[in-house]
């Protein structure tokens, strides 16, 4: 189909169109030199993953107090809504592409390789240089993820603690325990979730206990409930597996009986959901509370103790600024405004922040209209102090994605835990080596 | 590159057909007298089935509340059927632009592919020129390349030209590149088919090359263009790689893109205003198709696939 | 060129001559808003692509280090792209095969001037035009365990498994969703093709004896051929670039059973953050593509009928 001559022509053509496609380069770009005295007022781009109207009516109303007191160096300060499940995929295209913006948002799951990439800059001297912004107001656990070598890549803007919302319609009507009691009490254990789960599901229908957002594929949620038997995926240092460790085989050795044996959890496959009211109680994040519609009578309590006792769990999000943004410096400029204590106030009503003057029950019961003081106290700051994060680490895509294939063998009845584990070890020790 | 024009002979049973599988009932081995039609109704009522249900199933859930929903088993019409979650596809984005912009980009870009791609398939299949068949395979290459692998080269120029967050590569890209080659393939096994003898009257009368082109073959390319209008608008209109990729202000969005912005603050999608905007998105397309597919259909055996 | 013409004929030469390089520049000039585009958006970024396999790429790092042939004597070792291809290649086998049976059986039936044709016609054709995600998200909700399939299933007696939740299972689920969807497409193209076989040949061949049966191979399958190759390159080229889909439904699993190659693509370059090495897989995604299509268009001969 190609006559022989036209092979030469072949060849120009493909030499043209490299040196096409080399023009645009394969390195950074630099859209704009960063200009140490800005010439002209920048343009800020922050991407965000809420597209909720009042949150991001709130970001743009705090950016347009900013643009105001600094008309010199800052024009405007725009926040991209990104969709929440192709956050990761379109940043990444936007790092590729050449498009960096000036700030971002990260999941806390991403840190340690956001923070150890390089690509962030060092915000500490600029938030403990900042006038007013009190650095030492904010909880040192929380920005243990955020930090390396003694400076701070990330700012973790969004503290939310895991809890357990409950249907108390579902409990009283099954006439079980209330959880409230339980933890009065001190015995709110995640065996007696499990039997309040069970006996509410056989009675009434609908499903027990849920873990939500794990569904059978996001395996690091499942770290609020392996937190009450002491277990981790992996050592401190990220190096070792601990998926074979006794206290992680007897955390998914629970799981998987009340799964498959008593059905307080419901199977793979099945769709579920707490807010729509057939389910009795479901583990995540406080802020979910604006998903209630007052047509069922709930409640709210820390996590259950395991065996190794109670432990609290958080998400965290970061604010990062790129190194390669055009505008590193005004970017982390405004950072420290948008996080300053009377800023964070404000964003308290939607991400409760790190700073211990705002944990009180005062500012948060704002933040959360639907929850009692007392709820609060408990739940909300409790939760806070003391908490540990979600799993996370450098290598975390590759391993979520790795460990998750694993697991895999482990959702079904006559599944042999220790075995896969094994393998989840076996798969993931030369991506935690790394 | 002109087809194989051999003259008819002996049709050869081919040994190994291109398209093995189960053959159903209703071509069972011969019998006496056809198979009653009803029969066949009623194979086809079946066989509809899968193919009817998942959209009934979107317009009637785009009525109910999520718990019913996700309710077990599944059902059939909503319990109390309610308009609210239309309301909701409007309050909660502009759909109204987005739904204009993915209906003027993809008019544009069907008129535009089957202005190139006529001229281009015209070209390749009437006119001699020097390295035509080389230059028809470099254009065949787009038919091969699947969006994901060229999409970061794509942005990158896209960007250093500062058309990031605008709808120019949305509009160019389909009509100059890998999208419209189809249509280009298509176009000139058209043309192929067209008698040389009206060329020849044309050029008797005088007319240039363009001439023949404009008032002789492209109006007697009707069919074809209307299947190449077609194939074009729908790939256009469902488009959903790249908006993500190259547009980030929400007014600027297509409606693919769209459909996957209803959710709450956690990415959790709200499924009865979701399932409502996919519905709005579906139906004036499908009303279309159906005054539309005799056309299509009857334009499509005229492009001389056959041959 | 300015030869003074010496006779009539000699004349009529030039000028014949003289139209033809017109024709010729008229020729180029027509296609060269497709040959520039594809240049331009097709060419050149296909190019960039194998460059930018030559390296190790880090987006959030920002290295960009030559490699050689390092990320090609990754692809060797990498198991998981080993079991990516057998995925890639099962889904592809199953999606064609029984995508083109059905759309042949569809377009059969259609073409019988039945009762209600019109109305099936639309009806197979529907899923077409329906957005891939919300036809995806329609069928997760009907193949959950106790979901609208396996309720359907149980009507009849039989017990469904958990669809989404086997190996196996899954990649049937993955195909069957997209046989659905798209197998309308082939249909009208095959019931076009259909509706230009002359009705003569097959008038005279049910003179001669042939019953339905013989008459559909030796007949219709042959004038038809021609659209079976188009059609068979172009569910051959989909098949491979299925991405969407499996996105939406499985997200590759479980247990990776359904990540075929676009989508462990996608996987090394957006999760992963592995630019260099996903390029290095659109390689070799691309020259599948190439080599599968070129098979099939160079065996046309000795299956594709063509008549005057």
């Amino acid at each position: 189909m190609v006559q022989r001559r036209t092979l030469p022509a072949l060849v120009l053509l493909v030499l043209g169109a490299g040196a096409l496609a080399a023009c645009s380069g394969a390195t950074d770009d630099e859209g704009a030199t960063p200009t140490a005295a800005a010439a002209a007022p920048v343009d800020l781009r922050m991407t965000v993953w809420t597209a909720n109207e009042d949150h991001l009516a709130l970001f743009d109303e705090i950016a347009a107090e900013y643009v105001a007191e600094n008309p010199d160096t800052v024009s405007s300060v725009t926040f991209e809504a990104v969709p929440f499940e192709d956050y990761t995929t379109t940043l990444t295209t936007q790092l590729a592409g050449g498009n960096t913006p000036d700030l971002a948002w990260i999941f806390e799951s991403n840190a340690p390789e956001f923070v150890q990439s390089g690509a962030l800059a060092d915000l500490k001297p600029t938030l403990v240089n900042a006038e007013g912004y009190e650095f030492d107001d904010i909880l040192p656990t929380a920005l243990d993820l955020w930090s390396a070598d003694d400076g701070l890549y990330a700012y973790p803007f969004s503290n939310s603690p895991f809890v357990m919302f409950v249907n108390t319609d579902r409990i009283a009507a099954s006439g079980q325990p209330s959880p409230a009691e339980l933890v009065g009490s001190d015995g709110w254990t995640f065996d007696a979730a499990r039997d309040i789960a069970k006996a509410s599901t056989d009675q009434l229908g609908g499903a027990g206990l849920i873990v939500r957002d794990f569904n059978y594929s996001l395996w690091e949620n499942l770290a609020t409930v392996w937190g009450g038997w002491g277990a981790s995926p992996w050592s401190e240092d990220g190096t070792q597996c601990n998926f074979t460790e006794p206290e992680m085989v007897e955390a998914m050795t629970w799981i998987h009986e009340a799964t498959f044996t008593d059905g307080a959890i419901p199977g793979p496959g099945t769709n579920a959901d707490f807010f729509a009211g057939d389910v009795t109680m479901t583990i995540t994040q406080i802020s979910r509370a604006s998903s209630l519609d007052g047509t069922f009578n709930w409640d709210v309590v820390p996590l259950p103790a395991g065996p190794a006792g109670q432990q609290n769990v958080i998400g965290q999000a970061g604010i990062g600024v790129f190194q390669n943004g055009a505008n590193p410096e005004i970017a982390a400029d405004f950072l420290a405004y948008f996080t300053s204590p009377e800023n964070a106030e404000k964003l308290a009503t939607y991400f409760p922040p790190p700073r211990q003057s705002l944990l009180n029950t005062e500012t948060l019961v704002s933040a959360n209209p639907l929850l009692s003081e007392a709820q609060l106290e408990s739940v909300v700051i409790g939760g806070i102090t003391d908490a540990t994060t979600k799993p996370s680490h450098a290598n975390f895509a590759q391993l979520q994605t790795t460990v998750r294939g694993e697991l895999d063998a482990l959702w079904n009845e006559g599944a042999d835990i220790e075995a896969v584990l094994a393998e989840v070890c076996a798969a993931a020790e030369p991506l935690l080596q790394d | 590159m002109k087809s194989d024009r051999t003259v008819a002979h002996d049709l050869p049973v081919p040994e190994k057909g291109p398209a093995p599988g189960p053959r159903p009932a209703s071509a069972a081995p011969r019998r006496r007298g056809r198979i009653r039609p009803w029969i066949l109704v009623a194979v086809m009522a079946l066989l509809a089935v899968p193919f009817l249900f998942p959209t009934w199933w979107m317009a009637t859930s785009s009525m109910k509340t999520t718990s019913e929903i996700l309710r077990v088993p599944p059902s059939i019409w909503p319990d109390a059927p309610s308009l609210e979650p239309y309301t909701q596809v409007f309050a909660l984005q502009p759909f109204a632009q987005q739904y204009w912009n993915s209906l003027y980009i993809a008019v544009i870009v069907t008129a535009g592919t089957i202005f190139v791609a006529s001229l281009a398939g015209y070209a390749f299949a009437r006119i001699q020129f020097p390295g035509a068949n080389f230059l028809f395979v470099v254009v065949l290459v787009g038919l091969l390349i699947p969006t994901e692998v060229t999409i970061v080269p794509l942005f990158r120029m896209v960007n250093s030209l500062g058309l990031i967050d605008t709808h120019w590569p949305l509009v160019v890209i389909p009509i100059l590149g890998a999208p419209s080659v189809l249509a280009t393939f298509i176009m000139r096994q058209f043309f192929l088919g067209l008698p040389g003898e009206l060329e020849e009257a044309g050029r008797m009368d005088g007319l240039t090359r363009w001439g023949i082109f404009w008032r002789i073959a492209f109006p007697l390319a009707r069919p074809a263009i209307a299947a190449v209008a077609i194939f074009t608008f729908l790939k256009s209109w469902n488009m959903y790689l790249e908006p993500i990729v190259f547009l980030s202000s929400r007014d600027k969005f297509t409606l693919p893109q769209a459909l996957t912005q209803y959710v709450d603050a956690y990415g959790g999608p709200i499924w009865n205003v979701q399932l409502a905007a996919t519905t709005l998105t579906v139906i004036p397309v499908l009303v279309v198709f159906v005054i539309a597919q005799r056309h299509f259909i009857q334009g499509l055996a005229q492009t001389g696939l056959k041959g | 060129m300015t030869v003074l013409a010496t006779s009539p004929r000699a004349d009529r030469r030039q000028r014949r001559s003289a139209w033809r390089r017109r024709d010729a520049a008229t020729g180029l000039l027509f296609v060269s808003p497709a040959v520039l585009g594809s240049l331009a958006f097709v060419i050149a970024p296909l190019v960039a692509v194998v460059w930018f396999s030559l390296h190790e790429w880090n987006v959030l790092a920002a290295t960009f280090t030559f490699e050689g042939a390092g990320n090609y004597e990754r692809m060797l070792a990498d198991t998981s792209l080993h079991a990516a291809l057998v995925a890639s290649g099962w889904f592809s086998l199953g999606l064609v095969v029984l995508n083109i049976s059905l759309a042949l059986v569809l377009a059969v039936l259609l073409n019988q001037r039945l009762p209600g044709t019109t109305f099936f016609r639309v009806a197979f054709f529907s899923p077409v035009v329906v957005s891939i995600v919300a036809w995806t998200i329609v069928w997760g909700f009907l193949l959950q365990v106790d979901g609208g399939i396996n309720s359907a299933l149980a009507a009849v007696g039989i017990e469904g498994p958990n669809w989404l939740r086997g190996n196996v299972t899954a990649m049937v689920a993955v195909v069957v969703v997209q046989l659905f969807k798209n197998v309308g497409l082939n249909m009208i193209l095959f019931l076009s093709a259909l509706q230009s076989v002359p009705e003569e040949i097959q008038e005279a061949a049910t003179l001669d004896g042939a019953g339905p049966w013989r008459r559909f191979w030796s007949i219709t399958i042959p004038m038809i051929s021609p659209t079976l190759l188009l059609v068979s390159i172009l569910t051959v080229v989909g098949s491979l670039e299925t991405f969407a889909l499996i996105d939406v439904l499985t997200q590759g699993g479980p247990s990776n059973s359904t990540t075929v190659l676009v989508y462990y693509l996608y996987r090394q370059a957006f999760e992963f953050n592995e630019f260099g090495y996903a390029s290095a897989i659109a390689v070799l995604l691309f020259t599948i593509v190439l080599a599968l299509t070129l098979l099939q268009w160079q065996t046309r001969k000795r299956w594709v009928f063509h008549e005057v």
